[in-house]
């Protein structure tokens, strides 16, 4: 089996550290943060997710900084200034995004109001049906005068 | 002859087939003249048979390697064990828009055998061959996987290494793809109510179709969640990717369409509002399958890329034009009437529609929001996780507080039992949130915990009604309880239902909320405890598997065995693929991943431990619902294969 380390190694070398180091030793704080962030040149997966060499180097900053004793609040401020606010998977509150953030409170709004809307155009039709006690009295004498 | 020219033959008949029984619809709605409906079902048999023939061609070339067609030689290597070869057929675009066709042909004649409207056969046919014409004519004329290849190779590369991680890869598209179908049976029902003017009836006649489309969907989403899990190497089951996102979108109108369609039935009221439900549900999979081949949204489901986006946005277009331009119509004819007290069942059953829609408009938005602020501003910015998670966490409580009470609610008003119930269901949220809170528990699991507990109060206060109404007629309590769960099969199917989307519910909140990771290097020999769990790295091992290279950890876990994390490196993939080692808990799950090793000596490995709590529980939730799902719609099979009418 041993035979076979350098195969492995010369087939899939790049897929490595570059210097053949190990990689850090991360606490659970770093998969949090990095949960937040996009991962740069993957399709749709975060900094957590993806084993790709730049989120295996965003995690490792992301280690390093907070040893430095810097807040979430400072890293994520620190991608944002590198990659643009796109690196952030749930984007600022402000500007055009407060469109999608208030998403669930327009979309109850304007179905909840269609809703009501039919319904009461229901109830109403459904009134009209009726015959009020005169009406019906009106009625009884046409028949019986028939 | 070959599998290349049986395909295409087969393709070519299929085409002319479905076309036929289309003519045969149309003819058959104008001349008003039965005996054409009978010549299209018989249109249907073949068309499904030509299908079937397409599908044999297909696995024929690929269980004989035979690279002389474009899907073999783009996707296939002789290499891959019997099963993967086998399951090759959906792995990339064309296969699975041939396996999407096979399965719309059997749809179509699952759904012939039974037609007993005469008014709206026609167009209920007409309908179905012409969702199936046009995934025929995407086949033959747009990506033909039988198209001919000059200079065969003799060797490819192979599916997709990703779905060849897993043997659930087989099964979740099909899955996916029965539930997808299945939507268009009652869409064609619909589309066959309002040309008939027959506004009331289809939604009982498509009940049985619309909840076996809902157990594949639910089935599908689970089996892709769990596929997720065990393969994509970081422990997660959902990350609301644009294609998840394109699945659920489906799955979301469709629960919601299930539960003002029992509105109509009962009170035949929202007639625009069903239709309208279930034209953007089965659009809603058109959709899906566009986002995800055209290229215009990244994920890491763009499996297949290809120049289906244009065709399937034209097709996405239509079916809104028809269900939309019929709606017009239906709308000015449909004069419903009725009040509706919020207090009664149907009451809440529409405020839970009202919380699926929501969802539905939220995961829409939030998939085309990065498309939308691109062309309106011309910025970049990213939908995930963190978003999802947030605006779900209450609208997922709001819909828990109504799945609890609606069922229990009697139609049209509140009775005292529903009254005191409720009263009970209401004092566990609070006692159990309270309970959490002092246990300290953030608010989030608290209400989490309270909502569980509120849902079990509501299915034991519901079973208790049911064996209550059969004990008041003189039975005993055993043969009470087997009456009651004999004979109220829908009732009691969705009380199993809704108990696992509770469980589901709380298994997503604990598994969210205390989640670990960390990440460590240890050298052969060397002990360390990694997310609280002691770990010693004994060996590295490197195999070679034919199809694949593997570089195998053997890693003790202190007094709990041995756990064996993999990396594979397939011939296609320039960076290996992580194979977890997963072991399932009551409590929690251990999830170890092999994230590095030395390449020169193999002397150390970086371990990445993942413990998520209760993520068995989701997989037992699914299994719950599915099951709920089942018993409703399980003595209709029997009547479905005979052809008689099924009623769930």
């Amino acid at each position: 089996m041993r035979l076979l380390w350098p195969l492995v190694f010369f087939a899939f070398a790049f897929a490595q550290t570059p210097t053949g180091e190990p990689p850090p030793d991360l606490p659970p704080e770093v998969f949090r943060i990095a949960s937040e962030l996009r991962c740069p040149v993957c399709q749709g997966e975060s900094a957590a997710e993806s084993n790709a060499g730049v989120s295996q180097e965003m995690r490792r900053q992301i280690a390093e900084m907070l040893r430095q004793g810097k807040s979430a609040e400072e890293i994520k401020r620190y991608f944002v200034e590198r990659y643009g606010e796109w690196i952030l998977y749930a984007p600022p509150k402000r500007g055009i995004n407060w469109l999608l953030w208030l998403a669930p409170l327009i979309g109850l709004l304007v179905f909840g109001f269609g809703f009501w809307r039919y319904l009461a155009e229901a109830g109403r039709r459904e009134a009209e049906l009726e015959l009020s006690d005169e009406e019906l009295k009106a009625l009884e004498r046409r028949l019986e005068g028939e | 002859m070959s599998p290349g020219v049986a395909g295409n033959l087969a393709l070519v008949l299929g085409f002319v087939l479905t076309g036929t029984g289309l003519l045969l619809s149309v003819l058959a709605w104008w001349a008003k003249d039965a005996r054409y409906v009978e010549a299209a079902k018989r249109a249907a048999v073949v068309s499904f048979l030509a299908s079937l023939l397409a599908f044999a061609a297909l696995e024929w070339a690929l269980l004989t390697d035979d690279f002389s067609i474009a899907y073999t030689a783009e996707n296939h290597s002789t290499k891959s064990p019997t099963w993967v070869k086998f399951a090759t057929l959906w792995a990339a675009l064309e296969g699975s828009i041939l396996l999407w066709a096979t399965l719309q042909a059997l749809y179509t004649l699952l759904a012939a055998r039974r037609l007993r409207d005469v008014w709206m056969a026609p167009a209920v046919l007409g309908t179905l061959f012409g969702v199936q014409l046009f995934f025929f004519g995407v086949l033959l004329f747009v990506t033909n996987p039988f198209t001919p290849v000059p200079n065969p190779p003799t060797e490819g590369p192979g599916p997709n290494p990703l779905l060849q991680n897993h043997w659930m890869m087989a099964v979740h598209p099909v899955l996916m793809y029965l539930g997808f179908v299945g939507i268009s049976v009652p869409f064609a029902y619909a589309v066959a109510a309002m040309l008939a003017r027959r506004y009331q009836s289809w939604v009982a006649e498509t009940r049985w179709w619309t909840l076996v489309a809902f157990g594949f969907l639910t089935a599908g989403i689970f089996a892709g969640g769990w596929w997720s899990y065990e393969v994509l190497g970081w422990g997660g089951y959902w990350a609301w990717d644009p294609v998840e996102n394109a699945s659920f979108i489906p799955w979301l109108l469709l629960a919601g369409f299930l539960h003002t369609a029992m509105v109509q039935e009962r009170r035949g009221m929202f007639k625009s509002w069903n239709f309208t439900y279930i034209t953007l549900a089965f659009a809603a999979t058109v959709f899906g399958t566009f986002l995800t081949r055209s290229g215009v949204i990244q994920s890491v489901h763009a499996f297949a890329d290809g120049p289906v986006g244009p065709v399937f946005l034209g097709f996405l277009l239509l079916v809104l034009l028809v269900g939309f331009g019929l709606l017009s119509r239906v709308s000015a004819e449909v004069r419903d009437l009725g009040g509706i007290s919020l207090l009664s069942r149907e009451g809440l059953l529409l405020g839970g529609s009202l919380v699926f829609a929501t969802m539905a408009f939220v995961v829409v938005l939030g998939t085309l929001f990065p498309l939308i602020v691109e062309a309106v501003r011309g910025d970049e910015v990213s939908v995930g996780a963190p978003f999802f998670d947030t605006v779900f966490a209450p609208l997922g409580a709001a819909l828990l507080l109504l799945m609890g009470a609606a069922p229990l609610l009697p139609w049209g008003r509140v009775d005292p039992f529903a009254a005191r119930a409720l009263s009970f269901m209401l004092s566990a949220l609070a006692l159990f949130t309270a309970l959490s809170l002092f246990l300290g528990a953030g608010f989030g699991v608290a209400l989490g915990v309270g909502l569980f507990a509120y849902n079990l109060v509501a299915v034991v206060a519901q079973g208790a009604r049911g064996v209550g109404a059969w004990r008041r007629k003189g039975e005993g309590y055993l043969a009470a309880l087997l009456r009651y769960l004999a004979r109220a099969r829908r009732p009691v199917g969705a009380q199993i239902v809704h108990f696992g989307v509770a469980l589901a519910a709380l298994a997503i909140v604990f598994s969210q909320a205390y989640r670990v990771d960390a990440q460590k290097t240890l050298e052969i020999g060397e002990r360390a405890v990694v997310a609280g769990l002691p770990l010693t790295l004994r060996r590295l091992e490197a195999r070679d598997e034919g199809f694949r290279f593997a570089v195998v950890a053997e890693v003790e876990v202190s007094g709990a065995g041995r756990m064996y994390p993999r990396l594979h490196y397939y011939p296609t993939m320039n960076s290996p693929l992580a194979a977890p080692h997963v072991r399932y808990g009551i409590y929690h799950d251990d999830y170890l991943i092999l994230q590095a090793f030395d390449t020169e000596e193999g002397r150390w490995a970086t371990l990445r431990m993942v413990r998520t709590p209760m993520v068995l529980w989701l997989w037992v939730a699914g299994g719950i619902i599915l099951f709920g799902v089942f018993y409703i719609v399980s003595p209709g099979f029997a009547r479905a294969a005979r052809g008689s009418e099924v009623t769930a």
